[in-house]
């Protein structure tokens, strides 16, 4: 019997008790619906609450601090070998210019005083965010932290209080605004000046977390070997000349091996962390990842989450008592219908097929019924707690945080439970079908 | 075609442990030819369901054997009697036993939707059976609304679909008017003849034994030779 007919069966058997049937399926729903979204609570607060322990940091991560002890610094021979590592996708570090410097726009000056140069090639990789423009591709061109424009002084200060513009907007108006500053330094005792320009083409992402304020200038390294070039110490160091007791200072020169600062490297999955994180360590190297941090919270949280869905998949099983009871009648009414067919020549096998075959339809119904159920109220959830917290407890629910969350894969699971659980409940009356007499079936007869 | 060799049946009823065993067909031998319309007769409760019931496998003989087309088919399982069934019979049966939800069309397409064929195929038969029992017009029609005799040809109908070489048919008139049997019983010999398919049916009734070209009684549960045409030794 091609398989086509059997459900063709099982949609005429269903319709000859459709108030039965919908009644059926309604309380498989309400199990599946209450199943999802029990364990929906269990997603939506260990994202929220992983989310708010991660941060702007990515959970691909592994911060490098240094060597054998934090003391000693990596060097160009680690980064090389930190980007030969399988999975390791890109290794970034910042080096911060080691003088103030001052920028001016359009008559504003600005109060900023960390100029980071990194690798914006590895940056790319490692999926450095902007908020609006791109990334520089020579030395001129720079990206400013969202909240540069706020460190202006001077006129500026007032004229903000009455910008009304967004804060992404103003940020966005640096865009092709051209800075410029001294680079300084001591030659033979004499404090001499480079003025430099450059043009803002990006505007970094904000920072997640509300209180941080990001007004760094990100340079291309290019544009470090130039400041180098002229200052000719590392990172533009000053050098401090003889005064009084004080002794001469001279910083390292720029051809001289260099150390890294703020080492970060990026793998492709967070899965790969450990592993790499571990072959890190094994080679003397202090690390720290965020996975580290957020794989102890993930167990208890997946612990909280298989225990969610044990209790909900309990109102799955008092729903299957509804299946079972729908089949048994089914089967009972039915059995005359059955006996016809064995008579004439339905395999037990066949009949056994159509009976799963309803009862499995009548769990998938109740799955998807269930499902988008589920959906509409975590969505009631996530926008009804925070205000009930707000009415009641006078407290305001953090931005972003969600309390029910139904990841695909929970509600497919959920499915496939609820299917499982009607497959199991519709299992004895299918074989009481088969076990139909057809001589008692037709008795009419004899 | 059939062939019954020393089959004896007995009910036992009532609950266990008293038990009373219900003797009914004492060692019966029966062959069914080719092409026969073979009429088993007798008196009610002499045993005639009970055989036909052996030979479709609906229950098993306490003694001997039963072989059809050559393969003994006494120790088939359950699954196996299902396809063997459906392969080789088409059932007739006094209440015409037709699925009350489905139409006259469906329930005649049931042993094709049974076999697996495929809708376009199962369509022109199914047409081309209701055309030749008259029933043209009543494909859209349920069992409970049409007369006994529609009903009987809807399950000749259904019993012939698939061409099984045996007909095996209970009391096929016996709900049945006269001018209706009438009809059934001749449809019932053109078909043999058109078709060569040999039908085995039980009644008590003289006009199904006048298209029979063998009429075989049974009384006491023993087979004896009828009386008419041909007769067979016991
Ligand atoms: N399932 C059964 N259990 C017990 N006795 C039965 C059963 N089926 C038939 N009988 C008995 O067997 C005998 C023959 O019945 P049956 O074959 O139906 O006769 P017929 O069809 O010739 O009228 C009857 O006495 C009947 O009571
Ligand atoms: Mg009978």
């Amino acid at each position: 019997m091609k398989f086509k007919d059997q459900l063709r069966f099982v949609r005429q058997n269903m319709k000859k008790n459709k108030s039965r049937v919908f009644m059926t399926v309604l309380a498989t729903a309400m199990g599946c619906a209450f199943l999802i979204v029990l364990a929906s609570v269990g997603f939506g607060l260990q994202k929220s609450i992983v989310d708010k322990i991660v941060g702007d940091r990515l959970v691909t991560a592994i911060t490098v601090w240094g060597k054998k002890n934090i003391d000693q610094q990596l060097n160009a021979e680690d980064l090389k070998y930190l980007k030969s590592l399988n999975h390791v996708k890109a290794v970034t570090y910042k080096d911060y210019i080691m003088q103030p410097l001052v920028y001016t726009s359009d008559n504003q000056t600005m109060s900023t005083d960390k100029t980071v140069a990194v690798d914006f090639e590895e940056e790319a990789k490692a999926g450095f965010a902007l908020a609006a423009g791109r990334l520089p591709q020579k030395p001129g061109e720079v990206v400013a932290g969202f909240h540069f424009g706020k460190t202006v002084i001077g006129p500026e200060d007032a004229a903000r209080s009455e910008d009304k513009r967004a804060d992404k907007e103003r940020a966005e108006g640096w865009i092709g605004k051209k800075l410029t500053f001294d680079v300084h330094q001591l030659v033979n005792g004499k404090k001499e000046s480079f003025p430099q320009q450059v043009t803002v083409v990006g505007i970094k992402e904000k920072p997640k977390r509300e209180w941080l304020m990001d007004t760094n200038i990100y340079i291309e390294i290019g544009l470090r070997d130039q400041i180098e070039q002229l200052t000719g110490t590392q990172l533009g160091e000053m050098r401090i000349a003889a005064n009084g007791n004080e002794e001469a200072y001279e910083p390292r020169a720029f051809d001289e091996p260099r150390n890294y600062n703020s080492v970060e490297t990026f793998v492709s999955k967070a899965q790969q962390v450990k592993e790499t994180a571990e072959t890190m360590r094994e080679k003397g190297y202090s690390i720290h990842s965020i996975a580290d941090e957020v794989s102890q919270i993930d167990v208890v949280f997946t612990i909280m989450k298989i225990g969610l869905v044990f209790v909900g998949t309990i109102a799955i099983l008092i729903a299957s008592i509804g299946i079972f009871n729908t089949m048994t009648m089914a089967v009972t009414e039915r059995s005359q219908d059955i006996g016809i067919m064995k008579a004439i020549g339905a395999h037990p096998r066949i009949i056994r097929r159509i009976f799963l075959l309803e009862s499995a339809w009548i769990g998938l119904l109740g799955a998807l019924v269930g499902t988008a159920a589920a959906y509409l109220l975590s969505a009631a959830v996530n926008t009804g707690v925070p205000l009930l917290i707000q009415a009641f407890m006078n407290e305001k629910v953090p931005q972003d945080f969600i309390f029910s969350l139904i990841p695909p894969y929970l509600a497919a699971l959920s499915c496939a439970i609820s299917v499982g659980v009607a497959l199991l409940s519709g299992a004895r009356p299918a074989k009481r079908a088969t076990r139909v007499d057809v001589l008692r079936a037709l008795r009419r007869d004899v | 075609m059939i062939e019954v060799k020393g089959v004896s049946h007995q009910f036992n009823i009532g609950k266990k442990g008293s038990e009373k065993i219900v003797p009914v067909l004492h060692e019966i031998n029966l062959h069914i030819k080719k092409r026969e319309i073979v009429a088993i007769v007798g008196r009610s409760g002499s045993g005639k369901s009970t055989l036909l019931n052996l030979m479709s496998g609906y229950i098993r003989p306490v003694k001997g054997e039963i072989h059809v087309m050559g393969e003994q088919v006494t120790h088939l399982s359950e699954g196996q009697w299902a396809d063997f069934r459906l392969r080789h019979f088409g059932f007739m049966f006094q209440s015409f036993q037709l699925i009350p939800s489905m139409t006259a069309y469906e329930n005649i397409e049931l042993p094709l939707v049974l076999q697996g064929m495929d809708t376009l195929k199962r369509k022109l038969r199914v047409q081309e059976l209701m055309e030749r029992v008259d029933l043209h017009d009543y494909a859209g029609h349920y069992p409970g609304e049409l007369s006994g005799g529609q009903q009987q040809r809807v399950s000749v109908a259904r019993a012939l679909v698939l061409n099984p070489p045996i007909v095996l048919a209970d009391e096929p008139t016996g709900s049945l008017d006269s001018e209706n049997e009438m009809q059934l019983l001749g449809l019932i010999h053109e078909l043999n003849r058109e078709r060569g398919t040999t039908f085995v049916i039980i009644t008590h009734d003289e006009q199904v034994a006048a298209i029979a070209d063998r009429t075989v009684a049974l009384a006491d549960g023993r087979l004896k030779p009828g009386k008419e045409q041909v007769t067979y030794e016991v």
